[in-house]
């Protein structure tokens, strides 16, 4: 459509070096731009492969669309190539492509469009790496978080994370003349020119506008051999290294210029959050001249960045840059195996005034403490079998050919295995695919050193491993380690050890396809096997095999091997399993008698539904029991599966076959959406608590659905027969906003809290609290005041809200506390604090905890209910209550005006109001009591004796069930 | 610049939808553009691909030309599952008449796109007319489609896979607004822009906001959410004692409203005005206008109200309405769903005269932003952008 340019929108200079073959596509990338004002400026950079002969006769093709140049020497990077093109740019806008990518077809009117709309100097969009030598062509956005939206930035230091991570300078379009202006060049004889470059123009800009739209097609390969790796990939030759140093320190001069200290210290963090790390994960491969000159270039720029910088990492990245400062390679070793392995536990490490260090050394410095203090990590929470304890190969001594024997030694996490314990345990040698074959050698001669467990073992490798040869070539290695009957399973640590020798193999199938086993050292660092073709007919058998895969006789193998993994997948899909569930299962007759329970989705073998069960128990009715659990095995506390009680994962065949049989469906929460409940089946709803914040229909999201979906859910909400109330609160707010009929209402309190009730009459009659064998369990002394504190589930976790060694301090004489809260936001309870702070967040059900403590501190949870029914004091500890009543959901009733208890909203409240309550003042008996009265009109104690009566009957389960609503 | 991109009047503009007069927000926005562009200079072509069973009244006397491209309707494609349907001999002839169709439709409009002067511009304002568009051989002409639903809306709806199989293919692909068009950008479609609707009448003469009157205008469905109006309302009218709820509006869930109203007490604060011809007397009769729908795109009842200097409640349910409304400057918006919140905001409007001035006079102020002459300004910025 247009041949001559007078001044072209977009010039987008082409660079290139030796790559005759691939630069036709990129310029094919330009001349297919939707803007059609687009001109494509080569710069050859000295190629010696005829690339510039390609370039000119590019240009010859398209006069006046492309033109090019060539510099007269190799200039050894990009920037005198694109430096050159902006001195031959015409274009009002330029931008970057190297001949090795290509351009988004709409990248220049995308580009063009924004600059013109926003008056920018400077756009940038999104760039995707694209890995060809992948299936697929899988693809990267890169950054995709800083282009997720049109932004418009009037100070780039609106945006730090920009100016931080993208440092390209090929998915930017700037105006020329802002170029000019501004004097704007690559840096000459350095690597990292484009982190300079666009350091530079960020700063310069007035106006830069972000586009989410994809520019830029950066293709990369997965797999590449050292001597391919473009420049700036290879992190090996030191001269990369200390080249990024060098361009940090220009841009931080920059920065200093400019006054810009917000983004020096964004710039600081990342480069201790990402650089650092980025040359540490490949630190242990490199030898002791790298190791040295990297530890002199980075403790010299490191020094230039303040500590406090270091405080707002990860506590990884803090040790791993301080031990680096201080050149303690015996410690950063190990912390490099934690910043490659995230869930180990790397270190013995050191507990000192309640507080978890890396390591032993340099704490008598104040520095070194703040930087080696690793508590929020929370190892202490770790049990053994949690713990990943870091095993450090220490020699490897190959025997004959078909053996190694090595030594190792076990990290002992903060004394997890006592001097004393029983030790055993065995190598495992385990074919990385799944499902295929693992072999054992035993360990030998343990001996406990204190802070490790050293240990040797002898691999018969060649005699014992016996690989299938095709589909197993990867092998791992890992120590089953057994401590007084707790087990952890650590892989096996190399860090600079020479694995020297390899074995022989005699693979099942045929010694065709391989013959080797040789060591190596996995991507984390780990000790591995690989199967290999050394002799002269496995590498034939091997490679006449992978040649017919990839030919076309072997695209129909591959295709009915995937086809038969795929119909194994389908099968077990879950819309399949719904549809066998709903053709099928619920077509068989339904088996009377049987019961199948569920509390809170299978999570715990917990309330209501438990209570009615261990009723139905006492009274020993001939009922076949299900409970469902969630996750691989069950959970700690469910019931021993038996003659009359099974226990089946939730989705699973026997789960689903289960419910489709069943006479009743007992639970507290709901079965999957997905069932339909067949009528002859009862479903006993017991819910699993009164409402404060708004539910079903009466929440918003709800509301808004469309008319189908919201008949959807109705349907399921339909499927209860009975639905167990404890108050007419809960009919008021529960039974409406789940549009229930008052004919399903079951007004005879929740089962789980019969325990409560007793125990409150059993208190008022003997005058006496009995601590029951829970708190031995737990190991606390009966004679202490035992505080329960049971936060409600929170989408973002809090900074800490309870500081457990603050409460130590200040009640660690007389009273503990109980902290129950959600996985995610478990606090760190320090093992010194024993006794006075116990973790109860994995007990699995919280009636018994209730019925232990003195008092309850909580916020919005509905736990508040059902322990009023005590008559024990309450504190709320409410500190986000407007954040949480006037979030969208809303509540039902005013918390601050109904609660039973203070309301307080700092750590200092609380605990002075526990003082009080310790003090045994109890200025709310009253109210509470009302609380109690109003939220549990129907908790009488017989609410499960009342369920059973109903539909199970004193003894016989075959009685006719109860009405039908 | 090129010589021949120089056209900025005078251009061939063709506005081609499912069909030229089916009832709905598509067919008004079209024959409106239409009329716009062709007061400006242009010469516009509506185009339809075939007949609709709802037909709206256009009137006479349209100045510019309509075409329907298949009188009747297309047959929907026949794909056999099975051996049974395989068999089913009218299946095959449904597709051959289908092809019958599309083959008449790529005739015409090749004929009329050849004959298309340079500088022409198509519009395809549905994706399900850009499906037979696309076959016909366009030259160069630059070819703009259209998607004018919220891209939550078309989510949920066979449109989305649709929008993406078939749009790559359009030079530029309009949503109503920038946050719209950046979700559709990250579904990996870059030729994504956006265009707001343009108001279609500026009020000589607004609302005195003098009546008690809180107005709603907007069809009697679940999509308008009047259920939750209702709830709100019975929050709020206790607190707005004088004043009057007043709907207007027809539609099937009218008697189960009523009954919800009844129930709630409310009859005697709420009145069924049924559907208007009328919508300026409705709006200079009111002082507030509120909208609690469960989904827009970028609601013309708004656009309106503001510019009758009506201020407005409202769920922000879409990018359009918070697009459209600046909550707290020109009009209040309330979580979608949250009617607690939208009964506080209509006790906010009704119990402060000076608060429904100020933003009843910015609404009309800001409003202005999507006139007639500066929607027509983007499109022809547009116009000039895809042919640079």
């Amino acid at each position: 459509m247009i041949s001559a340019l007078s001044t072209p929108d977009v010039s987008v200079i082409v660079i290139v070096f030796n790559d005759a073959e691939r630069l036709p596509r990129a310029v094919q990338s330009v001349l297919d731009q939707t803007l059609h004002g687009v001109e494509a400026v080569i710069v050859d950079d000295c190629s010696t492969d005829g690339s510039f002969e390609v370039a000119q006769r590019l240009a010859a093709q398209h006069p006046g669309r492309v033109r090019a140049f060539q510099l007269p020497e190799n200039s050894k990077g990009c920037g005198e190539p694109r430096n050159r093109g902006i001195a031959e740019a015409l274009g009002t806008y330029v931008m970057y492509l190297d001949s090795d990518d290509e351009l988004e077809l709409n990248a220049c009117r995308n580009m063009v469009e924004a600059a013109e709309r926003t008056g920018a100097e400077l756009v940038s969009g999104l760039s995707t790496q694209i890995y060809i030598d992948t299936r697929n062509q899988r693809e990267q956005p890169w950054y995709r978080w800083l282009y997720q939206r049109h932004q418009v930035l009037d100070d780039v230091a609106e945006l730090p994370d920009l100016f931080v991570f993208d440092t390209l300078s090929t998915n930017m379009c700037y105006r020329r003349d802002f170029l000019l202006d501004n004097k704007l060049t690559f840096v000459k004889g350095l690597l990292y020119e484009d982190l300079l470059y666009s350091a530079q123009a960020y700063l310069a800009a007035d106006r830069i506008a972000l586009i989410p739209n994809q520019v830029y097609k950066w293709y990369m390969r997965q797999n590449v051999a050292k001597a391919d790796k473009s420049i700036t990939n290879r992190r090996d030759e030191i001269r990369n290294f200390s080249d990024r140093i060098e361009i940090h320190r220009r841009i931080d001069a920059l920065l200093e210029e400019k006054g810009k200290t917000g983004l020096r210290r964004a710039k600081d963090l990342k480069f201790l959050k990402h650089d650092i790390p980025l040359y540490l994960r490949e630190f242990p491969q490199h030898g002791p001249k790298w190791q040295h000159q990297f530890a002199e270039l980075s403790r010299e720029y490191l020094a230039t960045i303040p500590y406090d910088v270091f405080d707002e990492c990860q506590p990884v990245h803090r040790v791993c840059a301080y031990l680096l400062i201080k050149e303690d390679w015996a410690n950063l070793l190990p912390a490099i195996d934690w910043l490659r392995n995230p869930r180990k536990t790397p270190m013995p490490l050191v507990e000192r005034d309640g507080r978890i260090y890396f390591c032993a050394e340099h704490l008598d410095d104040e520095i070194g403490r703040r930087m080696l203090d690793v508590t929020e990590v929370g190892f202490q929470a770790r049990s053994l079998s949690e713990s990943m304890p870091r095993t450090q190969l220490l020699s490897w001594v190959p025997q004959d050919g078909n053996s190694v024997k090595v030594t190792a030694r076990t990290v002992n996490p903060l004394g997890l295995i006592p001097a004393g314990a029983k030790l055993s345990g065995r190598l495992e040698v385990k074919a990385r695919r799944k499902g295929l074959q693992t072999f054992t050698f035993p360990v030998t001669s343990f001996t406990h050193q204190g802070d490790y467990v050293e240990w040797e073992s002898t691999l018969d490798i060649s005699r014992t491993v016996r690989p299938l040869g095709l589909v197993d070539t990867i092998w791992d290695v890992w120590l089953n380690l057994e401590v007084d009957k707790k087990k952890t399973r650590p892989p096996l640590s190399v860090d600079q050890l020479d694995l020297d020798g390899d074995f022989a193999a005699r693979p099942r199938l045929t010694r065709l396809l391989a013959d080797r086993l040789e060591p190596e050292v996995s991507r984390p660092g780990h000790l591995a096997f690989q199967l290999t073709a050394v002799g002269p007919a496995a590498s034939k058998g091997r490679g006449l095999l992978f040649d017919l895969m990839s030919s076309p006789a072997g695209a129909p193998l591959k295709r009915s091997a995937k086809r038969v993994l795929k119909a194994g997948r389908d099968l077990n899909a879950a819309d399949s399993k719904v549809r066998w569930y709903h053709r099928a299962m619920t077509r068989m007759p339904v088996k009377k008698g049987l019961v199948v329970f569920e509390s809170h989705l299978g999570k715990q073998y917990s309330d209501s539904p438990r209570a009615i069960y261990e009723e139905m128990r006492r009274r020993g009715l001939p009922i076949h029991a299900v409970w469902s659990y969630e996750g691989k095995k069950p959970p700690k506390g469910f019931p021993k599966p038996g003659k009359d009680v099974e226990v089946v994962e939730r989705w699973s065949w026997p789960y689903l076959y289960a419910l489709a049989r069943a006479e009743y469906w007992i639970d507290n929460q709901g079965y999957p959406l997905a069932l339909r409940k067949r009528p002859e089946t009862t479903y006993i709803q017991t819910w699993h608590g009164s409402a404060l914040k708004r539910m079903g229909f009466d929440m918003a999201e709800y509301r808004m659905q469309p008319r189908h979906k919201q008949d959807e859910y109705q349907q399921a909400l339909d499927r209860f027969d009975h639905f167990v109330v404890r108050t007419e609160h809960d009919v008021d707010t529960l039974v409406r906003a789940y549009r229930l009929p008052e004919s399903k209402v079951l007004r005879v309190g929740y089962p789980r809290n019969d325990a409560l009730v007793a125990a409150r009459r059993e208190e008022v009659l003997t005058g006496k609290r009995e601590r029951g064998p829970l708190a031995k369990e737990l190991g606390i002394d009966p004679a202490r005041t035992i505080v329960l504190y049971a936060p409600t589930f929170r989408e973002k976790a809090p900074e800490l809200v309870l500081d457990p060694v603050a409460f130590a301090e200040r009640f660690g004489e007389n009273t503990t506390l109980l902290v129950r809260s959600h996985y995610m936001q478990r606090l760190a309870v320090p093992r010194t604090l024993k006794g006075k702070v116990v973790d109860v967040t994995d007990y699995p059900d919280i009636t018994p905890l209730l019925g232990l403590a003195d008092a309850l501190v909580t916020d919005y949870s509905s736990v508040m209910f059902d322990y009023a029914l005590l008559d024990r004091p309450m504190v709320f500890y409410a500190y986000d209550y407007e954040e949480y009543a006037g979030a969208a959901r809303g509540t039902y009733f005013d918390l601050r005006e109904a609660a039973p208890g203070p309301f307080v909203e700092t750590q200092e409240q609380l605990f002075d109001a526990i003082e009080e309550v310790r003090e045994g003042a109890d200025a709310y008996a009253e109210k509470r009591r009302g609380f109690a009265a109003r939220f549990g009109e129907y908790d009488e104690g017989r609410a499960a004796a009342q369920i059973v009566d109903r539909f199970f009957g004193p003894a016989a389960g075959t009685q006719q069930k109860g009405e039908q609503a | 610049m090129s010589a021949d991109a120089a056209v900025t009047t005078g251009r061939d503009i063709f506005l081609i939808s499912n069909s030229v007069d089916e009832l709905g927000g598509v067919t008004t926005w079209s024959h409106q553009m239409a009329r716009m562009l062709t007061e400006r200079g242009h010469h516009v072509h509506v185009l339809g691909i075939c007949d609709t069973d709802t037909p709206a009244d256009l009137g006479t006397n349209l100045p510019y030309p309509t075409t329907t491209l298949h009188p009747g309707k297309v047959p929907s494609p026949f794909s056999p599952h099975g051996l049974k349907q395989r068999l089913k001999v009218s299946g095959y002839a449904r597709n051959a008449q289908r092809e019958a169709a599309i083959r008449g439709m790529k005739a015409k409009l090749d004929a009329l796109f050849a004959a298309a002067r340079p500088g022409a511009m198509i519009i395809v304002t549905q994706v399900w007319a850009m499906e037979f568009v696309r076959l016909a051989d366009r030259k160069d002409i630059p070819l703009i489609g259209m998607s004018h639903e919220s891209y939550e809306y078309s989510k949920d709806s066979s449109r989305f896979a649709r929008v993406k199989k078939y749009y790559p293919e359009a030079d530029r692909l309009l949503l109503l607004t920038q946050e719209d068009a950046d979700l559709w950008i990250l579904e990996k479609l870059n030729n994504v822009g956006f265009m707001p609707n343009p108001l279609p009448v500026w009020p000589e003469e607004p609302s005195k906001r003098e009546t008690k009157t809180v107005a709603c205008i907007g069809r009697l469905d679940d999509q308008k959410g009047i259920d939750m109006l209702l709830d709100a309302w019975a929050v709020a009218a206790p607190q707005a004692p004088g004043w009057t709820l007043k709907l207007y509006g027809k539609g099937e869930d009218e008697a189960e409203l009523r009954a919800q109203c009844t129930r709630l007490g409310l009859d005697g604060s709420v009145e069924w005005m049924g559907q208007t011809s009328d919508v300026p007397g409705a709006l200079r009769d009111s002082s507030v206008f509120v909208q609690s729908s469960r989904g827009e795109g970028f609601p013309l009842a708004l656009l309106e109200a503001m510019a009758f200097a009506v201020p407005c409640a409202a769920f922000d349910c879409a990018p359009g309405v918070r697009e459209i409304i600046r909550d707290g400057v020109d009009g209040l918006l309330a979580a979608p769903g949250n009617t607690a919140e939208l009964a506080r905001q209509l006790v906010r409007l009704t119990s402060n005269q000076e608060l429904r001035d100020r933003m009843g006079e910015a609404a009309r102020v800001n409003v202005a932003r999507y006139s007639k002459e500066t929607i027509l300004e983007k499109w022809e910025e547009l116009f000039a952008l895809l042919e640079r």
